[in-house]
């Protein structure tokens, strides 16, 4: 395994959550999108050691670096965009509804009409 | 024949997006005509042709599970098939003068008739229960669209969803049993069905599937304790009612019975259920009817009573000596079909349909005052119309059975609901086309002749067939075996003297009599009683389940991230953990020396997310992200993945001006506000604790998980075969166009989906919430429009740059099959090329340049990437395979092409789409500029508008 990969896969898992837990919404929205990228580097990390391998492309020869790997983390990182845009439409319309960013601020603003 | 009758069934279908698109004006009525009337002429054409014997179709569909579309062309299926056809083209003819100029929206009225249409004949003439199932449940939806018409409206809303849910709830006890008849049968075709032997199997599991069966029937035809839902279902437009909740959809729940009789006869419940059931409605029915002044209201309650009548009838008699259930469907559908045609002119002319309010029409309106008065004579069995022939078909069949106790039950049922029968036609007709004028009807114009038409026609055929009862001894012909008895039965206007003569003399008598009753007591008693209208008490339940649901949701916190997810993200590494644990200890994985340009990266990127983490605004933090997220690029090339790299890149910029579009308008107390809202320290340290967790878990998972394995890996496959099998040196691209399409295909529908999604999310508001939305503070910006970033070089500059990015755009998707490039990462360049140019230029300068609707783009991407694999399968291919062209011209030299270049250009059309139409809305959105109203109504229903008050005035669509 490839230890500096290992180390910055897990702390990046680690980061993200801890921004995911809090009660800000753009902070949670900064979390998804470390999370999204700390995915898509553990699916990476399954193709195992890159060196003395070439990039999936047939005129650089064999051995090729998994190229099934990278074709589901493309899509990933294009979906992971759509879903962003909409969390950010979403988090908009959560201000302009709350005027708030905060859950315990909407939760106050709702209780009392 | 076969043609004829696939033509029957499914050109509705093909009408559905023809008059959909086509049918705005008003004249779209005379081309949704010819569809119900060539369905029509292909149905008889095979009645004819068959005569009456029964044929099946099939058709294999996939025939390694054994599913096929079967066709079950017999006596019952045409003769329903007949009536569905037939009243239809009745009712499309009715619809054209009905919806003349008096309401919008006509093509989609015609197409989800047409909808309508084409599910109930497949449903009539299915031959395998799962099919009939299926096209069952798509007259509900069908219904659930008709009956919601008038969408603005809460009640038609009410209507059209307690409809679905009754009749869908109860379709799912109809899917239970027939799974459990398909189940211990083997396989769900009608025939093997029928011919299977129940004899052995439990009565409890007889009943049980007797139970499920009829309470889909019972659901569909409005049945005790389900005939709220009928009443409730008055809201939809008259066509409608005349069509569906007469004539048609509520006569499945025969069919299914009709169906079922020969099959679960052995059931000790089913027959009966069925009476017991059957009969109580019929009287309920009436009842209400007698009571209900709301002239639609009279109809449908009548009609919960004529189906009470109808599917105890088939409950009474054993299989195999059924007859005369054809006479009593098919007078019912004429009078009612007629009635309903009738209440929609008058309610039209007068704007009334309280039956006290109106009266003396038949001056007014001569010709419908004959229709009608016909039609109630057929409802109250009068003699020399077809209900009369009706009347004493059921009146026969129960006395002759009145030797046992259900036959009694049956009979004294019979007696009740005719006789009120008797007293509210007379008083439905007296009442509104007797007597005189009132203001209502003083000054009206007469209806319009086409509008007459349906309705006399449907007179006319009950009167024919009242005077000439012979005519239907035709009809024995269509007699199924297994249900119906073998002897045909013969149809005359007398009998001679019997005791059927004589209780009809009786019914009429009393009927009258009651009818002067109720008018000496001027009617006062009447008015549907409340306890009665549970289709309020249905209201109630379910908005009482919604706020059931809320209050569970607030109590167990699921509303808040902070309360659940620590939860959820505890529990995942614990149980992966426990459950290694107990497996035994792993042996360490090897590992290789760091490499320093990895590592190097690797640092800076931790570096960055901690200052993401620990930095005080919210526009340094997301600085450091962003430099996180393009080092994370440079981290995919390390690993030798250039696709990745470019995608990302793209991606992150994209993302970057997005979020900072969004922070913009945030008003900076909330930034303050924020920081003065941290969690307690306990609460610091759960979130900690579960974080340390969680990357315990993806170190764990990366350091064991990859490295080689044992199992052989698909990648290398793809790896040695993407130039001989797809034609292209680029592996990464070959395996999502080529090798894995069908995936790519669902991907970019699920970015259309987020994008259409996200827009719903901007676009509604309810302008009805009593004050309109209060204006954000205002951002950055003064002026709305003004472009974001004001530098001259920039704004000289931008337009070249914009055919420069989009050159080099075109050049990663022409390249993208041999060489890093393709439909996504090329989609994204062009993307960003736009929003440079709005940061330059401003997003009025950028709407003025591009005036089409990117969203529309998107579509058309997916259009064009879903027909590209469709084409290869009419070129003798399957399903997505490509097909690559080799060839040499004179200038280009060799041209190596192939139709996965027509695949990715979707792709690259969808990726733009979506990209622009989300950036320049929330631009737009958050510059306070005008959207034009067009687009905005397109995603806001009525009465909706913008969040932002557009200085349009918005204005509500």
């Amino acid at each position: 395994m490839l230890i500096e990969t290992a180390i910055l896969v897990g702390f990046l898992f680690g980061a993200g959550t801890w921004l995911v837990l809090q009660g800000s919404f753009v902070r949670i929205l900064f979390g998804f999108l470390v999370l999204s990228n700390a995915a898509n580097l553990l699916v990476l990390s399954v193709s195992g050691d890159p060196s003395g391998k070439s990039a999936p492309l047939a005129f650089l020869g064999a051995p090729y670096v998994d190229p099934l790997p990278q074709a589901l983390i493309l899509t990933a990182i294009v979906i992971g965009f759509g879903t962003t845009a909409y969390l950010v439409f979403l988090l908009y319309r959560f201000f302009v509804d709350f005027r708030t960013t905060t859950f315990d601020g909407a939760r106050e603003k709702e209780e009392k009409p | 024949m076969d043609s004829l009758l696939l033509t029957a069934i499914f050109l509705p279908f093909v009408g559905i997006p023809l008059l959909a698109v086509l049918g705005r004006g008003e004249r779209s009525g005379w081309w949704a005509f010819l569809f119900p009337l060539v369905s029509t002429a292909c149905l008889v054409a095979v009645a004819i042709g068959t005569g009456g014997e029964p044929a099946t179709l099939r058709y294999p569909w996939v025939p390694s599970l054994g599913v096929e579309l079967t066709f079950l062309v017999d006596g019952l299926s045409l003769f329903f098939g007949l009536i569905v056809a037939g009243i239809g083209s009745l009712v499309f003819l009715y619809a054209r003068a009905y919806l003349d100029g008096h309401y919008g929206g006509h093509g989609r009225f015609y197409a989800s008739l047409l909808f309508f249409m084409g599910a109930m004949l497949g449903c009539v003439f299915a031959g395998n229960w799962l099919l009939l199932f299926v096209f069952w449940e798509l007259t509900g939806v069908a219904s659930f669209l008709l009956i919601g018409f008038f969408h603005e409206l809460p009640v038609s809303r009410s209507g059209a969803r307690m409809s679905l849910l009754v009749t869908s709830g109860t379709g799912l006890a109809l899917l239970a049993g027939l799974l459990l008849v398909g189940q211990a049968v083997g396989s769900f075709d009608f025939a093997t069905v029928a011919g299977a032997d129940f004899a052995g199997a439990s009565p409890f599991w007889l009943n049980t599937v007797a139970l499920l069966v009829l309470l889909g029937a019972f659901g569909k035809s409005a049945q005790f304790p389900f005939q709220f839902w009928l009443p409730n279902a008055m809201t939809a437009p008259t066509p409608v009612s005349a069509y569906l909740h007469s004539a048609t959809m509520v006569k499945l729940g025969l069919l299914l019975v009709a169906r079922m009789a020969p099959v679960l006869q052995e059931a000790t419940l089913w027959g009966p259920l069925l009476v017991l059931v059957g009969f109580a409605t019929m009287v309920l029915g009436a009842v209400v009817a007698f009571l209900a002044n709301d002239l639609k209201m009279i109809l449908a309650y009548s009609t919960v009573s004529a189906l009470g009548g109808l599917i105890g009838f088939y409950g009474l008699m054993e299989r195999g000596e059924v007859s005369g259930d054809f006479v009593q469907i098919l007078s019912h559908v004429f009078y009612k079909g007629c009635l309903f045609m009738v209440v929609g002119i008058v309610d039209q002319a007068c704007h009334e349909r309280d039956i006290r309010k109106l009266g003396g029409l038949r001056r007014r309106m001569p010709w419908v005052a004959a229709a009608c008065a016909v039609a109630a004579a057929s409802m109250a069995g009068m003699p020399g119309t077809l209900g009369f022939i009706s009347k004493e078909t059921l009146l026969e069949t129960a006395t002759a059975l009145a030797g046992n106790g259900w036959g009694r039950y049956a009979l004294g049922c019979t007696l009740v609901s005719a006789v009120l029968g008797v007293a509210f036609s007379l008083r439905f007709f007296l009442k509104v086309f007797c007597g005189p004028l009132t203001p209502a009807t003083e000054t009206i114009r007469p209806p319009s002749r086409v509008i007459r038409v349906s309705p006399l026609l449907l007179a006319a055929g009950t009167l024919v067939f009242g005077v000439f009862p012979g005519r239907l001894d035709a009809l024995s012909a269509w007699r199924v075996a297994g249900l119906h008895a073998p002897e045909a039965r013969h149809y005359a206007l007398w009998h001679g003297w019997s005791a059927a003569v004589a209780i009809s003399a009786a019914i009429w008598i009393a009927g009258f009599l009651l009818y002067r009753l109720g008018e000496r007591l001027e009617w006062r008693f009447t008015g549907v009683p409340a306890a009665l209208q549970w289709g309020r008490l249905f209201d109630r339940a379910m908005e009482g389940l919604i706020a059931l649901c809320a209050r569970i949701t607030r109590a167990t916190g699921a509303e808040t991230p902070s309360h659940y997810l620590p939860i959820i993200l505890a529990v995942i590494p614990l149980a992966v953990g426990t459950a290694v644990a107990t497996q035994g200890t792993l042996p360490l994985p090897e590992w290789e020396r760091p490499d320093l340009l990895r590592s190097v990266i690797a640092l800076v990127i931790i570096a960055s997310v901690c200052g993401a983490i620990f930095l005080k605004t919210w526009k340094s933090q997301l600085v450091s992200l962003s430099i996180s997220g393009f080092l994370v690029s440079f981290y995919y090339l390390l690993y030798r993945a250039p696709d990745l790299a470019l995608t990302q890149l793209f991606v992150e910029t994209a993302v970057l001006v997005l979020v900072i579009f969004l922070l913009s308008r945030f008003a900076r107390a909330a930034q303050r506000g924020e920081a003065d809202d941290r969690p307690s320290p306990s609460r610091r340290g759960v979130n900690l604790a579960v974080s340390v967790l969680v990357g315990a878990l993806a170190f764990a998972s990366v350091a064991w998980v990859s490295g080689g394995s044992a199992l052989p890996k698909l990648g290398p496959f793809y790896a040695a075969n993407t130039v001989p099998l797809a034609g292209g040196t680029n592996a990464v691209n070959t395996i999502l166009v080529d090798f894995r399409g069908f995936d790519t295909l669902g991907e970019i529908s699920v970015l259309v989906i987020a994008m259409l999604s996200a827009l719903g999310l901007l676009m509604r508001v309810r302008a009805d919430a009593g004050r309109p939305p209060e204006p954000l503070p205002s951002g950055s910006r003064e002026e709305p429009g003004q472009p974001p970033i004001t530098s001259p070089i920039l704004s000289q500059s931008s337009l070249a740059l914009f055919g420069l990015i989009n050159l080099l755009a075109l050049y990663l998707l022409l390249r993208g099959h041999n060489a890093p490039g393709g439909g996504f990462i090329a989609g994204l360049c062009t993307a960003i090329s736009l929003i440079l140019l709005h940061l330059a230029l401003g997003i009025g300068a950028v709407r003025a340049m591009f005036r089409f609707d990117p969203s529309r783009l998107a579509v058309a991407g997916l259009l064009l990437s879903l027909l590209m694999p469709t084409l290869s399968m009419f070129g003798g291919g399957w399903f997505f395979e490509h097909f690559a062209f080799h060839g040499h011209l004179p200038l280009l030299g060799e041209i190596h092409f192939g139709t996965a270049f027509f695949f990715d250009l979707g792709v690259y059309f969808v990726v733009v789409g979506i990209a622009c139409k989300l950036i320049f809305t929330l631009a737009s959105s958050t510059a306070r500029f005008p959207l034009p109203r067009e687009e905005v109504c397109r995603y806001a229903a009525e009465g909706e508008t913008t969040i932002e008050p557009s200085s349009e005035g918005g204005a509500s669509c």
